[in-house]
């Protein structure tokens, strides 16, 4: 009985992007350095490397978090690399404490709980002005 | 005179700044910039002249704070979410005095309400509270601070505003 060869299953092809960047030779050198001094043998690796470290700074920053690095003798360096900053959020106000007093908290609830007053002439014009 | 307003940066001139006012100039000049840069404690806007972009005209300080939601009365309780109530805090406004009457004070104060619109927007908040010295009250009321009863006879006087009263103070749809 002659022996009917079945299909080979074949997995899904993954299509890659080619990546090439055109460098300057102090930038040429500053990556063969790297790659040296991290004993990484191929340009995807240290994309790839390089990719997930840019990454993880865009997320962090992205949530407000400063990057910073910290000498053994506690000297401290905030990273401030300008695009990042695009990703920051405008606004990252830090938390403080205020002493209430009970009864300011009485008036202040009373205050919360009215329907919200209309805006005044000068806080209209602040609004309004560029 | 073209103004800007920015964030305080190290490099600012802060030394000639003079509010008429020690703790208003040594907070400027002495805390600010820790306090925003090394403790989180405020983060300090500045007004600058476009001609001279480093020197400070005027600033701003904001921090984020909350009001204890155990610390109401029961009565007012019902309803609210079972957490402390955000807000912002203006914490400082000051304009140097050779800089006073040319609507700095005006401009700094908008900027603060702008960012109490992104901070509620992006964060949440729901009211801003200032601590306003006594003989500036009337200022912050031209704006639609009404004072918080029930503090201190002395020291500053606590001052409340509702975001969605800033919020409804925006430009309609044209």
């Amino acid at each position: 009985m002659p022996r009917t060869e079945r299909p080979r299953q074949t997995a899904p092809k993954i299509r890659k992007t080619k990546f090439q960047a055109d460098l300057a030779p102090s930038e040429d050198r500053m990556v063969r350095a790297l790659k040296e001094e991290l004993q990484m043998s191929s340009n995807t690796d240290f994309l790839s490397d390089a990719l997930a470290l840019f990454r993880w700074a865009v997320s962090e920053r992205r949530r407000g978090h400063t990057i910073v690095s910290e000498s053994a003798t506690g000297e401290r360096k905030i990273l401030v690399f300008p695009r990042l900053e695009r990703v920051a959020p405008e606004v990252a106000l830090p938390h403080t404490e205020i002493q209430w007093t009970g009864k300011e908290l009485e008036s202040l609830a009373e205050l919360a709980s009215r329907r919200p007053a209309k805006p005044t002439e000068a806080l209209i014009r602040a609004m309004r002005q560029t | 005179m073209a103004v800007a307003i920015r964030l305080l940066e190290e490099s600012d001139d802060v030394e000639s700044f003079d509010c008429g006012d020690e703790p208003l100039n040594s907070y400027l000049k002495r805390h600010a910039w820790t306090n925003q840069r090394k403790n989180s404690i405020g983060v300090t806007y500045v007004a600058v002249e476009e001609s001279a972009p480093g020197v400070v005209l005027g600033y701003f300080t904001l921090a984020t704070s909350s009001i204890p939601r155990d610390g109401l009365p029961k009565k007012y309780v019902r309803g609210l979410p079972p957490y402390d109530l955000p807000l912002v805090l203006l914490a400082r406004l000051a304009v140097d005095r050779r800089f006073a009457g040319k609507g700095l004070g005006h401009a700094l104060i908008s900027e603060a309400f702008r960012i109490t619109l992104r901070v509620a927007d992006e964060v949440g908040c729901r009211y801003l509270i200032t601590e306003a010295y006594r003989e500036r009250t009337g200022w912050y009321a031209k704006y639609g601070f009404i004072p918080v009863e029930g503090g201190p006879e002395t020291g500053p006087q606590k001052m409340f505003l509702d975001v969605r009263t800033i919020r409804a103070a925006l430009p309609g749809p044209t």
